[in-house]
């Protein structure tokens, strides 16, 4: 479509006594300059659509809309691929909202550093590339260079404001910017921040307690497979075995509850650290801080393992699989207990589990009838074999006496 | 950024295309040439050469073995004249009797040449180095040799070289070309090259062979107006402020001669309506007098006898050309800053050092007869061309000179030209190489130009930007149609409503235009009525007679002044049609402002009209299932 010139005229309604005037049918517009008269000079795209009108399409409008349509579908396409080489790593672009953008960058301590950088979507799965990316994108939408073209002066309408300058707290969420960035690029300090981040903490909080777990009837699986995702972030083993599926076999889920017993982990407090106070020279205040610091941190740090261990104590007490192993082991050591059979069948109803009771019952029975014919049967023979073996060895004292007489 | 994020890691290895196309645009003046190149940002930049010069002087100078070209030849014009050459364009083409042999010139003259027939050509003295000596290690008849040391080269011969213009011309080309390929980096493969209105088709053959013998593919020659309007119909040159119809008058003020061309511009498709050329007023008229002015206030100052324009005597030549360097530095801060620039000239004659100052005030005065006759000159061709000048809605410098800020104020007041006439003073895009840098427009515009046909694939297409293809012949409207909207505001008095041109007169057929507007209909009706008009345009002159100051009573016998007010007027002529609709999609204007409570409308209005002159007009409300409404006037 040709390009539409908007005016910004507004014309008032037509008078109710208005008649259309009768257009005499012979008017005409005026003749124009003839052919020759006046000549194009040769420049500029509008050049190329007039003679794309008048050399391929007959002067025909609609038919130069549709070929620069076409036109313009095939650059996209060339360019639409062209663009494909820029891979953002899915760092995609995230809303910000007011009170993101208002933050205060000397309470950086406080913010949210991956919402600041739009990887909220990613958290701690972020790679550094990731969250290079998602920097110079934020870094380009905020700089404060483009903030102070873009803030027209007169957006604020309050008179007694006028000539102060407003754009003082511009680059306040570049500060945020940055300070994120600086935490989230430094491995020791985004692993701090990712031990206490606040969505997850909050999350924390939201864990259930063996008397919610009960009254409530939550379903074993659903609560607490988040629970353990949460968790598993802070292993230093990875990959971290999954809490399973009602159908899990024994061993997966020994394994499952051996791995969390022994969970070992890389999550430290130090992020909720009381600022040393730098201004004041005591050196006995700031190793008294520091002292303070660091056995709050092994407190925390310390409840965080007995927090986990009472998760997964609890996990083990409600997990019906277990029950159904203990069960299952209990069957087979009774079953064992009473065959001394090992690895009886294990699930049985009790009719049947009667029969074969009796079954293995009179087997044992005839078993051991017949072992004792056996036994009996033995006992003969080996009493016969004796016999007999007496019977020889007197046979051969005999042989060697004579012999020797 | 990319609106379809891809998996990690999924990207190609991005591949490196360059987006500059490897195309130049050549402004080749008499006295200075420019370069352009198309940059990342998809605008058309000017680029300095090697010497960090955006203009580039014409000229070529033989010193001994080197040879210099642009400003550092002519900074040898001081000191080794007769071996430099200047101002070889205007020549280029021409036959040798057709020069003119005049001007003492302290330049290398032109001269026939020894062997061809009735050629231009420069004669100058250069150093050849004479031919290495032979190695001896390659003769078979080897003898003993005194020393192993080879036989020192001879000193190099002074001979005499003969130069034709075509010759100087591909040498300069070349110099250009090369400094744009230093810049992007790669083999430059088309250049679209400015040339005069004046060029005849014989020097234009000789441009173009000259340039393919520097070893560049002409994609275009171009009218330095349309070089001028190919800067000047960019969107980053209109902006918002511009309309896209208007008409413009381009001032090339050069230093040997001025060109005026009035064009129409209308949404990017431009035309010349009248053009002139004059060579008998030019930039170095201003430098002659500004010369004469230092060389007087060297005179007062040093006591020392200094006659220039025409000087006589070597010494005092030497000191003409000195300062003729000295002053371009002079112009330049005195169209780049408001106070006053000085001259400062070492050792200027008999071996006593200048400085002098000049503000802009004594700057004006001295070029004042120089901007009176280029004023006389737009009169002139105004008058020709039959146009007001009250209808000219922009002004566009060209060259140097151009800058000087001067020669807008007197033009805008000399001519009569509308208060709010855009230049690009007006527009404040003159400073800092800004977007209406008058020494720049030429070469962006070829630069322009140059990527545009390079971006074009139909051969038969390309084929129509040569030179006289007889698609560039059109019709064009000779009046204004529009839409009026009849209402009976006082304002809109004499044509009985509102009036929106749609087709400006001037406007090349085939034609399409759209326009777009709020129209308020009652709430009642939701009327939307209007009639379609050819107009004709007109000026009202009023004269407005001005209270004479009650101080001036000693001159009681002047006559009391007379200003002229002039006022723009419409006079309907033939009514071609009237629509009366109901609008569908009228919206209520809700909160606060003068227009609460009614109701509007957003319309288009489209207007084609086609070769033979035969209108179809669409009324369209915007959105969906607005009313639609049309009706065609047949040819004549």
């Amino acid at each position: 479509m040709a390009a539409v010139q908007h005016l910004t005229v507004s014309t008032p309604p037509v008078p109710t006594s208005y008649k259309t005037p009768s257009v005499p049918s012979t008017s005409r517009i005026s003749a124009p300059h003839p052919s020759g008269h006046r000549s194009l000079l040769p420049v500029g795209p509008a050049y190329v659509n007039h003679l794309r009108l008048s050399l391929h399409h007959a002067h025909s409008f609609s038919a130069l809309d549709k070929h620069l349509e076409a036109e313009r579908e095939r650059l996209a396409a060339i360019h639409g691929e062209s663009n494909a080489a820029e891979d953002d790593l899915g760092v995609g672009s995230e809303e910000e909202p007011e009170e993101l953008l208002n933050l205060d960058p000397k309470e950086w301590k406080k913010q949210d550093h991956y919402a600041v950088l739009g990887l909220s979507h990613l958290r701690y799965k972020a790679t550094p590339e990731q969250i290079k990316i998602a920097n110079r994108k934020k870094v380009l939408k905020h700089h404060p260079d483009k903030k102070a073209s873009s803030t027209p002066s007169s957006t604020t309408n309050s008179l007694y404001l006028t000539g102060v300058n407003q754009n003082t707290n511009d680059d306040a969420f570049f500060k945020c910017i940055a300070k994120a960035h600086e935490v989230l690029t430094n491995p020791e300090k985004r692993r701090q921040f990712d031990s206490v981040d606040p969505v997850f903490m909050e999350l924390e909080e939201d864990i259930p307690n063996a008397t919610e777990i009960k009254n409530k009837n939550l379903d074993f699986f659903k609560t607490f497979v988040p629970v353990f995702e949460l968790y598993s972030r802070f292993s230093k083993k990875q990959p971290v075995p999954g809490l399973g599926h009602i159908d899990s076999t024994k061993e997966e889920v020994e394994g499952f509850y051996d791995f969390w017993y022994n969970f070992d982990s890389w999550r430290s407090f130090e992020w909720m650290d009381k600022e040393v106070n730098e201004g004041s020279d005591s050196r006995d205040d700031k190793r008294y801080t520091e002292k303070k610091n660091k056995s709050e941190r092994a407190r925390r740090k310390k409840e965080d393992i007995a927090k986990l261990r009472g998760l997964v104590d609890l996990a083990l007490s409600l997990d019906p699989r277990i029950k159904r192993i203990k069960q299952q082991e209990k069957e087979a050591r009774e079953a064992k207990k009473r065959a001394g059979a090992p690895g009886a069948p294990v699930k049985k109803t009790k009719q049947q589990e009667e029969e074969e009771k009796k079954k293995a019952e009179e087997e044992a029975k005839a078993k051991e009838e017949a072992e004792k014919a056996a036994r009996a049967e033995a006992k003969k023979a080996k009493a016969a074999a004796a016999n007999a073996a007496k019977k020889a060895r007197r046979q051969q004292r005999e042989q060697e006496e004579a012999a020797a007489a | 950024m990319a609106t379809k994020s891809l998996q990690n890691g999924s990207a190609e290895v991005p591949i490196e295309i360059s987006t500059l196309p490897p195309v130049v645009g050549i402004n080749f003046g008499n006295s200075y040439a420019s370069i352009a190149v198309f940059t990342k940002e998809g605008l058309a930049e000017c680029i300095a050469n090697e010497d960090g010069e955006r203009q580039i002087a014409c000229a070529i100078a033989f010193h001994g073995e080197e040879m210099y070209i642009g400003n550092q030849a002519k900074q040898q014009l001081v000191k080794n004249a007769p071996n430099s050459i200047v101002g070889f364009r205007n020549l280029l083409g021409k036959k040798f009797s057709e020069i003119p042999q005049t001007e003492n010139t302290t330049s290398a003259r032109v001269i026939q040449h020894p062997e061809l027939p009735d050629t231009a050509a420069y004669k100058v003295q250069v150093l050849q180095p004479s031919p290495a000596p032979l190695s001896n290690t390659t003769s078979a008849y080897t003898t003993p040799a005194a020393s192993h040391a080879p036989t020192p080269r001879s000193e190099p011969i002074l001979v005499d070289r003969i130069l034709t213009v075509s010759e100087v011309v591909t040498i300069f080309l070349k110099s250009l070309v090369k400094s744009a390929e230093d810049f992007l980096g790669k083999q430059i493969k088309g250049a679209v090259i400015s040339v005069p209105s004046t060029f005849t088709e014989e020097q234009k053959d000789a441009l173009e062979k000259a340039a393919q013998d520097a070893g560049v593919t002409v994609l275009q020659l171009l009218d330095e107006a349309g070089a001028a309007a190919a800067t000047t119909t960019t969107p980053t040159w209109s902006g918002d402020s511009l309309r896209p119809d208007r008409t413009q008058l381009l001032v090339d003020f050069g230093s040997s001669a001025v060109s005026l061309s009035l064009l129409s511009v209308r949404e990017g498709l431009t035309y010349i309506l009248a053009a002139s050329n004059t060579s008998a007023i030019g930039a170095n008229q201003i430098d002659d007098k500004l010369i004469k002015f230092f060389a007087a206030d060297f005179t007062k100052k040093m006591k020392v006898p200094l006659t220039v324009c025409p000087a006589t005597s070597p010494a005092d030549q030497r000191a003409e050309a000195k300062l003729r360097l000295a002053i371009e530095h002079t112009k330049r801060t005195i169209s780049a800053s408001p106070g006053a620039a000085t001259c400062s000239v070492e050792s200027l004659k008999d071996g006593m050092d200048f400085t002098g100052s000049i503000n802009r005030m004594r700057f004006d005065m001295l070029g004042s007869p120089i901007y009176a006759s280029v004023a006389a000159e737009i009169t002139a061709l105004l008058a020709s061309a039959a146009i007001d000048p009250h209808d000219v809605d922009e002004v566009v410098y060209i060259g140097g000179t151009g800058c000087l800020p001067g020669l807008d104020n007197r033009l805008c007041t000399e001519v009569g030209l509308r208060e709010d006439v855009e230049t690009p003073f007006a527009r404040g895009t003159i400073v800092g190489g800004g977007l209406g840098d008058p020494t720049t427009i030429l070469a962006r515009g070829c630069a322009t130009q140059a990527a545009l046909i390079d971006s074009i694939q139909e051969e038969e297409l390309r084929a129509a930007f040569g030179r006289g293809h007889e698609a560039r012949e059109v019709k064009a409207t000779t009046k204004t149609i529009g839409v009026l909207f009849p209402n009976s505001l006082e304002e809109n008095k004499e044509v009985g409503g509102t009036w929106i041109p749609v087709v400006q007169k001037e406007t090349a057929l085939p034609v399409r235009r759209i326009v777009s507007f709020d129209v308020e209909v009652t709430e009642g009706s939701k009327r939307i009525a209007f009639e379609v008009w050819e107009v004709k345009e007109g000026i009202r002159v009023e004269k407005v007679v001005q209270s004479s100051l009650p101080s001036s009573d000693d001159e009681d016998d002047e006559e009391p002044e007379e200003t002229e007010i002039k006022h723009r007027t419409l006079a309907k002529e033939v009514l071609l049609g009237a629509i009366d609709t109901q609008a569908q999609l009228a919206i209520q204007t809700k909160g606060k402002g003068k227009d609460v409570g009614k109701w509007f409308t957003r319309v288009e209005v489209q207007f084609i009209v086609s070769l033979e002159g035969a209108l179809d007009v669409e009324l369209r409300e915007v959105g969906p299932d607005g009313v639609v409404e049309r009706f065609h006037v047949s040819a004549l």
